[in-house]
């Protein structure tokens, strides 16, 4: 039996994104997408919540330091926040950043950074768009 | 560990006065509903279990005036399996599931991973 111990830290950043597919027709994307459709796209102010598990170190009584958790966040939003993620953002170059697409992109890249800790592993990115609207993402 | 140490992996929380929050506890209970109360649990129950609990830690320096610090880090991580193990004798099965906020932006969670019926 396993006791489940999981620590999570909240982000806020701001974004901006379009909602538009290259292959599809203007009216089909207006049709899909509606105002997010908009040829100069529209912005958020997203709030990212990042879950880890692991076990508690005896020495330090952390699952993960927040300070370096906060890095890894605050690192790897460098390329997220305050910019156009369909114009700034590589990552969006050939998916439309839906929320859903940047729970996944985010995940990949927190996974790169916490790959090099043992001690813990991520599981759970949830990616909040609105306070209405939210995206859980995880990887068995 | 030394000075230096504690500083580097600690940074602000090592700060030799200390440092406050304000914590919040959840918790999640899980069970039938009984046919006669039409609850889960007696909410006055909870909170005459969970009180205590509270009252203990509440206000409290607690790496000096709770003594199961002196040899643990009082992480969020430890004070809530603290809590944990302090309420589950008496809710037993019911209790699936702890959470502690730290702050607005970070909190900790705790569970059985065979006693709790959600996915993530």
């Amino acid at each position: 039996m396993g006791f489940k111990k999981l620590l999570t830290k909240k982000m806020e950043f701001s974004a901006s994104h379009r909602y538009w597919n290259e292959g599809w027709s203007e009216e089909k994307n207006i049709s899909v997408f509606g105002k997010s459709a908009g040829p100069h796209g529209h912005g958020h102010n997203y709030n990212l919540e990042v879950t880890v598990e692991g076990e508690v170190d005896a020495e330090t009584g952390m699952i993960i330091n927040l300070y370096e958790l906060k890095s890894v966040m605050s690192e790897v939003l460098l390329d997220f926040d305050h910019k156009h993620l369909n114009e700034d953002n590589p990552h969006f170059k050939d998916i439309v950043p839906t929320t859903e697409n940047i729970a996944r992109v985010l995940w990949d890249l927190l996974e790169e950074k916490l790959v090099d800790n043992p001690k813990c592993s991520l599981y759970r990115v949830r990616l909040y768009e609105t306070q209405d609207l939210y995206v859980d993402y995880w990887r068995k | 560990m030394s000075d230096e140490e504690n500083f580097e992996i600690f940074d602000t929380c090592s700060n030799p006065n200390g440092h406050g929050h304000d914590y919040a506890i959840q918790v999640k209970l899980n069970g039938e509903i009984d046919p006669e109360s039409g609850m889960i649990y007696s909410l006055q129950d909870l909170d005459n279990i969970m009180n205590p609990v509270i009252e203990e830690l509440d206000h409290k320096r607690l790496d000096i005036e709770i003594s199961y610090f002196e040899n643990e880090q009082p992480t969020g991580e430890n004070i809530a399996k603290y809590i944990w193990n302090k309420i589950k004798p008496s809710l037993n099965s019911k209790l699936i599931h702890l959470k502690l906020s730290e702050t607005s932006r970070s909190y900790f969670e705790c569970y059985e991973e065979d006693n709790y019926p959600y996915e993530r």
